[in-house]
């Protein structure tokens, strides 16, 4: 293509019309704050590992501990909750290690890839939560129906008003919409702060990715 | 010796700097977009200089971390009227060129390249800058085979725009 050519031998004679910084200009400008999505990324998945590791303090404090025993969900509690916090050290150990391997001097595939690899492991780690979240509901649930201050009320009072069968499949209906829904929810916000944060990146990261294939 | 490696680095930014702004310019519509991607690679550049360690040229490596931070890490703005002035500034035809023609072909060419997609820019960009497929491959982190199949895919979706 001739017209290329053409462009290349304009384009190198361009530069006496580029703009010129200062040494000055240029030092100033090594100490401001980066704005780039990385540095983004970072702090919202601070702000996730903060937000789950709250949650499970606010569940998790003497008083419940001492609700959980009466509800004979004591031993399963505890065990999630210290699987909680194994994992969570795990996330942040890996969330860290892959961080620190996101090099701009890469090739450009490399390191949109490692990029993508750290919110991969943000993600994994809420929908972690969530899992875990979902099973405290549910042995929550089933605690306080069987063992709860007005369990026996509720359960007599499904007794008398038809049959306890479907009082349970009611309740097990109920409890999975109301997961199913929160889980909407949070893929929702997920799909929309990433969805604007890296949009872009991933739409290359796949041409470059295609082009290998 | 932190001293004397801020002086060394914006010494060697401050005579190179043409590289990172015909990446800016390449990447972005308007003058202050221009100048908040230039500031982005200078402050990844900045980060990521004391592992540069002499292997390669600086400005070799300049034009790594600058494409880089301007196809993944950078958020386009979302200014995206094109100020005429800014445009004619930067695409400046030499006025010494007096063949009509080749003006407005050249005119049409900045055009059609600035429609291209960040990946397509990049091939190109390096392609302006002289670089070889060796080069532009490593860069991107593609096969030198590809490479070439993505440029000429290049040259003909230009020949589209130009001649629709």
């Amino acid at each position: 293509m001739d017209e290329l050519e053409l462009l290349k031998k304009d384009w190198q004679k361009k530069e006496e019309h580029l703009p010129k910084l200062s040494y000055e200009d240029i030092y100033k400008m090594i100490w401001k704050k980066s704005s780039s999505i990385v540095k983004w990324m970072f702090y919202i998945s601070i702000i996730e590992f903060i937000f789950w590791a709250a949650i499970n303090l606010v569940f998790t404090d003497a008083e419940s501990w001492e609700f959980f025993k009466t509800l004979h969900v004591y031993e399963v509690t505890l065990t999630l909750t210290l699987i909680n916090y194994a994992v969570l050290l795990y996330f942040i150990f890996k969330f860290y290690s892959n961080y620190r391997k996101i090099s701009f001097t890469d090739s450009s595939k490399k390191l949109m890839k490692t990029i993508l690899s750290v919110k991969k492991t943000v993600t994994q780690y809420v929908w972690f939560n969530i899992a875990v979240f979902t099973v405290s509901l549910i042995t929550g649930l089933y605690g306080s129906l069987r063992y709860g201050p007005d369990s026996e009320k509720i359960l007599d009072a499904a007794e008398q008003a038809g049959n306890q069968t479907i009082f349970w499949i009611l309740t097990i209906g109920a409890t999975l919409v109301i997961v199913v829904l929160l889980l909407l929810l949070v893929w929702l916000f997920y799909k929309l702060l990433y969805g604007i944060l890296l949009k872009r990146l991933k739409k290359n990261y796949e041409e470059l990715r295609q082009l290998e294939i | 010796m932190n001293k004397k490696l801020e002086h060394q680095f914006v010494t060697e930014l401050e005579n190179n700097q043409n590289i990172v702004h015909k990446v800016c310019t390449l990447y972005t519509n308007d003058r202050d977009s221009h100048n908040d991607l230039f500031q982005e690679i200078t402050i990844q550049l900045w980060k990521a200089y004391p592992k540069f360690r002499g292997e390669s040229k600086f400005s070799t490596w300049m034009y790594r971390v600058a494409l880089n931070t301007a196809i993944t890490l950078y958020r386009k703005s979302k200014r995206t009227i094109q100020t005429q002035d800014y445009e004619s500034v930067v695409f400046k035809i030499k006025a010494d060129t007096y063949d009509e023609t080749e003006e407005q072909q050249l005119k049409l060419l900045y055009g059609a390249v600035k429609q291209l997609g960040d990946i397509e820019k990049a091939l190109i960009f390096l392609y302006l800058e002289d670089k070889n497929y060796t080069e532009i491959a490593e860069t991107l982190g593609i096969t030198e085979v590809n490479a070439r199949v993505k440029m000429n895919r290049i040259k003909n979706k230009l020949r589209t725009i130009l001649n629709p």
